[in-house]
């Protein structure tokens, strides 16, 4: 049997297993590592412990920046600290819809475009932002819908977008002089999502607002919020500006010893256990989800199917490919998450190189569009944290509804970017 | 809980159990598994530590052998096993190990320059743990890797890679790429620590030449050639030159990118005396689109997959349905090193490097690459080193 036909049935075998899964109800998760040990048996393979066990570390990683980062936003809500902030920050900027749109999207732009990750972005200071909107007369559904478009712009925004770094590593070009590039479309796009989403709504009632607030403890003040931020920004700087003098201690850590101020410099008494046992149980669906994303990849890998789908999408005509864009990066991102930057960046930006297009813009307007598919099923997971985020109880279909517009809009400006990377050059120089 | 529900988690947690265990004894093997290396009278083993304390005793204390021939002459240094997940560069270095007899000069020969690298596979990239070249004894197995050290040896990464001393901003999880880590500080990552070694031995042994064996996906621009620094231009075109008309294969060659840091090519020519190449081979095995992932795919070289890429235009090396098998690729790298010996004797009459019994391209293809593998178990024991 020739490799595609091989591959193309066990595909077959996987799918038809994945939705079979979903139909005796197992959870989404569950389907895929059903689906991924079917596939590994279709392709002769019938007892692939090593390839689950290291399919699922794939993402262990981000896992950790999940439950990390969580367990500081957690503390911090329970200390009363965000409610501190959310009542200071109405106080201060009610009168002003339009500063408040700003300053909201800027709070949302900056903790991913320094980590390169939404879900920071979403859970440091995603809660607080959704509470400032919901008083502003935004439903909690647009709610979601803005905190997860500028979160995922501010994934690909400079200085860190990961599909960007994954992909420039993987074709050995420099990951230099993407800064305005990648700015340009990001901040567009999330001026453009705020106030497409957000401009409509009602004046803030400052009384209702206060009234409906908790009160946070007598003692919480400015100094007790902004030191865990101090802590954790003042990390990433010093391996910033000093990197080779200081310890390289990752995200994860750099999340738990704000949390950890955060907790010492709480005015009331937590229970860190608690608390901590919490954050797990509320992140186990999307820890679950990675973990099996990353098995199931693995089998796809060694079975032939992903390089199936990678070799059947790059050979359409040139004009599908770029035309195409707009949904089958998103669609990657929602399987493969950033291993879709490796598996289908890499080959795209040489396709594109041979075709004479800018790789640096072309590949910053793809860094751009991919984020979109982090609301996708499968995995869906910066989408379902956001709406977990926001307290969002509809369905989420109307979810991804609110963000069809804005997510239109993005898209057509990564694939202009693509399309006129050429004449977009002089961005590279700037 | 009730008693169904405990059945249940018992029975999946047994799995799991299972799971966890068969795969940790496979990753324990695997991280473990000795591959052995015979050696010659001529050959002398020292480790990496011996040249920098920082690395004595690690993981990355890799074996280096000195082949040196009874006259004085050039020496030449041979780095396999940079990115382990291109097995032809390590192989490569094992076949002049064991076959190469130096009777001026001296040869430097690495078979695992980021040992820790050779201790792991890729999360996500299916590639086998083990692979095995056969010979007339029934064949010899050795360590797939990765391209990056292994987590266990250096982790976390940080949020972005920041390479000293050029400062320039790369991939997080580049900080674990030795390729991309020359040429390392003294107080640095262990994969900084091990290029920082490298060129205290580079500059303590008065190297004249690196040669750095690499393979690429054939997607990837800079395949089927000789990149070199400034200093090794001349060195680099007339070993070009040479092949492309004598010896039956073209390679062409690349000039290192001034403005792309932390390469061997780039940053051994910048701070030692020693003229720095990069030698690439194809590797079908590495391309994206690549098909089932195994073992076979991976020594033969066959991919319809890639082989359908090429037909559309998209690669940068030929392919056929005859793929790029080992024996090739490790033919092109041990014909490229000699050559580039052969050019470096024209140049410098006065201070040659003279290597004899290495086989060349058209021999490992005939023959196979196994026949140039010695049988660790018709030697001494004295003359088998594990790397």
């Amino acid at each position: 049997m020739d490799m595609y036909t091989s591959a193309a049935i066990i595909l077959g075998v996987m799918v038809l297993v994945y939705f079979i899964a979903l139909w005796v109800k197992l959870s989404t998760e569950l389907a895929m590592l059903v689906a991924a040990l079917a596939g590994a048996v279709a392709g002769g393979h019938f007892f692939p412990a090593r390839h689950v066990a290291e399919g699922a570390i794939t993402y262990l990683d981000i896992n950790l920046i999940f439950i990390c980062a969580t367990l500081f936003m957690n503390i911090l809500k329970e200390s009363g600290g965000v409610a501190f902030v959310v009542r200071s920050i109405i106080k201060t900027f009610h009168n002003s819809r339009v500063l408040l749109l700003i300053l909201l999207s800027i709070l949302l732009l900056i903790p991913g475009a320094l980590t390169g990750a939404g879900s920071v972005t979403v859970l440091i200071t995603g809660g607080m932002v959704a509470v400032v909107l919901n008083y502003m007369g935004i439903s909690k559904i647009k709610t979601a819908a803005i905190i997860f478009l500028i979160a995922g712009l501010s994934a690909a925004a400079p200085p860190v977008s990961l599909w960007a770094m994954m992909t420039a590593a993987g074709v050995n070009m420099p990951y230099v002089g993407f800064f305005w590039p990648l700015l340009i479309p990001c901040v567009t796009g999330a001026l453009f999502t705020v106030f497409f989403l957000g401009w409509k709504g009602t004046k803030i009632d400052v009384g209702k607002a206060f009234e409906e607030l908790p009160v946070p403890p007598e003692k919480m003040n400015w100094t007790r919020i902004i030191i865990p931020f101090v802590i954790f920004f003042g990390l990433m700087f010093m391996g910033r500006k000093w990197p080779h003098d200081t310890p390289v201690v990752g995200l994860p850590l750099m999340f738990l010893f704000a949390a950890l101020a955060s907790y010492l410099l709480s005015p009331k008494k937590l229970d860190f256990f608690r608390i901590s046992a919490d954050t797990i149980k509320q992140l186990l669906p999307l820890i679950g989800t990675l973990t099996c994303v990353g098995i199931l990849v693995q089998i796809m890998t060694l079975t032939g199917v992903r390089g199936l789908l990678a070799i059947t999408f790059i050979t359409l005509p040139a004009y599908l490919v770029i035309g195409s864009l707009f949904f089958f990066l998103p669609i990657t991102e929602s399987v493969l998450m950033y291993g879709s930057a490796a598996v289908f960046g890499v080959p795209l930006v040489l396709l594109f190189n041979s075709m004479g297009l800018n790789p640096i813009i072309a590949l910053a307007g793809m860094s751009v569009i991919w984020p979109l598919g982090d609301a996708l099923p499968p995995t869906a997971i910066i989408g379902r944290l956001t709406v977990d985020v926001a307290g969002a109880k509809d369905s989420y279909g109307k979810f991804l509804k609110q963000c069809i517009v804005p997510a239109i809009v993005i898209m057509i400006l990564g694939t202009l970017m693509v399309l006129y990377s050429k004449q977009l050059g002089f961005l590279t120089g700037l | 809980m009730n008693r169904k529900d405990i059945i249940r988690k018992s029975l999946i947690g047994f799995v799991g159990l299972v799971v966890l265990v068969v795969a940790g004894i496979r990753f324990y093997q695997h991280r473990h598994f000795k591959e052995q290396v015979v050696i010659g009278d001529q050959v002398k083993v020292k480790k990496l530590g011996n040249y920098f304390d920082g690395v004595k005793g690690t993981f990355n204390d890799c074996n280096i052998y000195f082949i040196e021939g009874t006259e004085p002459g050039a020496t030449m240094m041979i780095l396999g096993g940079s990115h382990p997940e291109e097995p032809a560069g390590r192989l490569t270095a094992l076949v002049m190990v064991e076959n190469a007899r130096i009777t001026k000069g001296r040869l430097i020969v690495v078979l695992s320059a980021n040992r820790s690298a050779t201790s792991v596979t890729r999360p996500s990239a299916a590639y086998p743990q083990l692979f095995t070249i056969p010979t007339a004894w029934g064949g010899q197995q050795f360590r797939m890797g990765d391209r990056w050290s292994n987590p266990l040896d250096q982790w976390p990464d940080p949020e972005v890679y920041i390479h000293y001393p050029g400062k320039q901003n790369l991939a997080y999880m580049d900080i674990r790429n030795l390729n991309r880590a020359w040429p390392g500080r003294a107080n640095g990552t262990l994969t900084e620590k091990t290029t920082f070694a490298f060129m205290n031995l580079i500059k303590q042994e008065k190297v004249d030449v690196v040669i750095d064996l690499h393979e690429a996906e054939l997607q990837y621009p800079v395949i089927n050639t000789i990149v070199t620094h400034e200093k090794g231009q001349d060195l680099a075109t007339m070993a070009s030159m040479t092949l492309t008309d004598f010896e039956g294969f073209s390679i062409g060659t690349e000039f290192s990118p001034k403005n792309l840091h932390g390469l061997s090519h780039r940053e051994i020519g910048d701070y030692s005396d020693a003229i720095s190449l990069l030698l690439e081979a194809p590797e079908p095995f590495l391309d994206a689109t690549r098909g089932i992932t195994g073992a076979e795919q991976l020594l033969e070289g066959k991919d319809a997959f890639v082989v359908k890429a090429g037909k559309h235009g998209l690669l940068y090396a030929p392919i056929d349905d005859k793929g790029w098998p080992i024996a090739t690729r490790v033919g092109r790298h041990t014909s490229t090193v000699l050559q580039i010996m052969q050019s470096w004797n024209e140049f410098h009459p006065e201070k040659e490097l003279v290597c004899e019994g290495v086989p060349k391209y058209t021999e490992l293809i005939a023959k196979g690459l196994g026949a140039f593998l010695i049988d660790p178990g018709s030697v001494a024991k004295g003359k088998v080193v594990f790397e």
